[in-house]
């Protein structure tokens, strides 16, 4: 006979947020390659991209090597962009399992923010691995400020992934204004330059976005002589908890009506 | 018992909001099979619905102290590129079998797909899906089981294979069905609901509930 076991809410979480990581992981990528290409890819654009910027300048930017220097920046922007995006898809994407009255959608938002979490995880240990073989030095100066940066962007892009996804089940329209809106990202959040380029001046046209202060405050905490003037981690854990509540706020507010339409 | 407290339910639509329940109070005995009688667009699947808890009311509230199950046979949460064994083990991990391994066994006996259980569900052919969906949700023990056409499942072999397993089942648990077959409803349930204008009637003889829908 099966029996079900009478389970708390948490142990219902766990078990629906752990089933829905290994279905991801399972379904996610379905040709020969499979999961291993959500390593490589990333892993070899990172590379190629610092590395051929690296050969063109001093190989020096702002007193850091330059390969490190793009492949911070690099590496965090796309990590922010994907885990985003994978975020707000989760909701609509995992519609049909909402017949099961365990499945929530913030189950799904989870889970796949869980696995975007460990793909970058051997993405970062890829590029690690690359520059020891290059002879690259691999100090860090501060790893705590590395490890709090890297996580408070995946919590931002979590946060904002689940106010989208709500949005989207109400207005389909929004997943092109998301689409527009992450486009620029790319381009003003500090992956091809750095905030030290800039007059003094017109550094709040900038400064607002919070991604640019992860990535600067990264590549400060790998070597502590670029400094980390004009970004702050304070701002950064601010606008990440704001968002963080603000998603909560809201998801709980419309979650089943977002699913019942 | 299934209680329903003050449900509100609506959809909203370019004429403005539809509505399906307006402030409906219901006890539902979870200690009967019940039949669910009503006319198209009554609202049959929609109580269904939120019975499952697949949808949620708009406003107030669904009590139960018994374990319901998904409207079984429903396909949706069948993936089409995991295998029938991936599928089914997805299946039993959220809804807390404590054996998985002989949960699988159960669910592959009774589907008789064969060495197809372990190739990926878009490989199957038409019928063999809803098969693997039905074999998961029988092949859990839960207190009611919500039937929604169920017995339109694979070919006539398997139908009267899946009415046998749905009759023994109904010994220990109790069935609620839609199903706008008298004879199937007849067949499985002993009192019927009356689904009608967003109020639900509950009659304790079943000839007498369908003699009420027919007269509708």
């Amino acid at each position: 006979m099966t029996t079900v076991i009478k389970r708390n809410k948490w142990e219902i979480w766990r078990d629906v947020i752990f089933a829905l990581f290994v279905r991801e992981i399972r379904t996610g990528f379905n040709d020969k390659v499979g999961i291993s290409w959500s390593v490589i890819q990333p892993v070899a654009f990172i590379f190629l991209l610092s590395f051929l910027r690296g050969r063109m300048d001093g190989g020096d930017t702002h007193t850091i090597p330059t390969f490190t220097f793009m492949a911070i920046g690099l590496l965090f922007i796309q990590s922010f962009l994907q885990t985003f995006g994978s975020a707000a898809q989760a909701i609509s994407k995992n519609k049909a399992l909402y017949a099961f009255r365990q499945v929530q959608p913030i189950s799904a938002v989870l889970a796949s923010a869980l696995f975007e979490l460990l793909v970058k995880a051997f993405v970062i240990l890829g590029i690690i691995v690359i520059m020891y073989f290059m002879g690259m030095d691999l100090q860090i100066s501060d790893p705590l400020l590395f490890l709090s940066c890297f996580f408070l962007l995946w919590f931002l892009a979590v946060s904002l992934g689940l106010i989208f996804g709500i949005a989207e089940l109400f207005l389909k329209e929004i997943k092109k204004v998301r689409d527009l809106l992450t486009r620029p990202l790319f381009f003003i959040s500090g992956v091809f330059f750095s905030l030290q380029d800039f007059p003094r001046e017109y550094w709040h046209f900038l400064d607002w976005n919070p991604i640019l202060h992860a990535i600067e405050l990264t590549r400060f905490s790998v070597h502590s002589s670029y400094g980390d003037a004009g970004v702050s981690l304070s701002y950064l854990a601010t606008v990440c908890l704001v968002s963080f509540f603000l998603s909560l706020i809201i998801y709980f507010t419309y979650w089943k009506e977002a699913i019942s339409r | 018992m299934i209680k329903l407290d003050n449900i509100t339910k609506y959809y909203p639509s370019q004429l403005g909001n539809q509505y399906v329940f307006k402030g409906l109070s219901f006890d539902i005995p979870s200690d009967h099979n019940i039949g669910i009688l009503g006319s198209n667009g009554a609202g049959k699947s929609t109580l269904f619905r939120l019975l499952a808890g697949s949808e949620y009311a708009n406003s107030g509230r669904i009590t139960t102290d018994v374990n319901l199950s998904w409207p079984v046979a429903l396909t949706t949460g069948i993936h089409q590129q995991m295998t029938g064994q991936e599928n089914t083990r997805f299946i039993g991990k959220i809804n807390g079998i404590a054996d998985l391994e002989s949960y699988e066994e159960r669910v592959k006996a009774f589907a008789e797909l064969g060495q197809k259980y372990y190739l990926p569900v878009r490989t199957y052919s038409s019928g063999m899906k809803p098969r693997l969906a039905f074999a998961c949700s029988i092949a859990i023990d839960f207190d009611v089981y919500l039937i929604d056409e169920v017995t339109s499942v694979g070919d006539a072999k398997f139908r009267r294979k899946a009415k046998q397993a749905l009759l023994e089942r109904s010994e220990q648990a109790s069935i609620i069905m839609v199903s706008h077959e008298m004879d199937e409803i007849r067949q499985f349930c002993d009192s019927a609901i009356v689904l009608h204008n967003g109020e639900l009637t509950f009659y304790n003889d079943l000839e007498q509930g369908i003699a009420e829908y027919q007269a509708l």
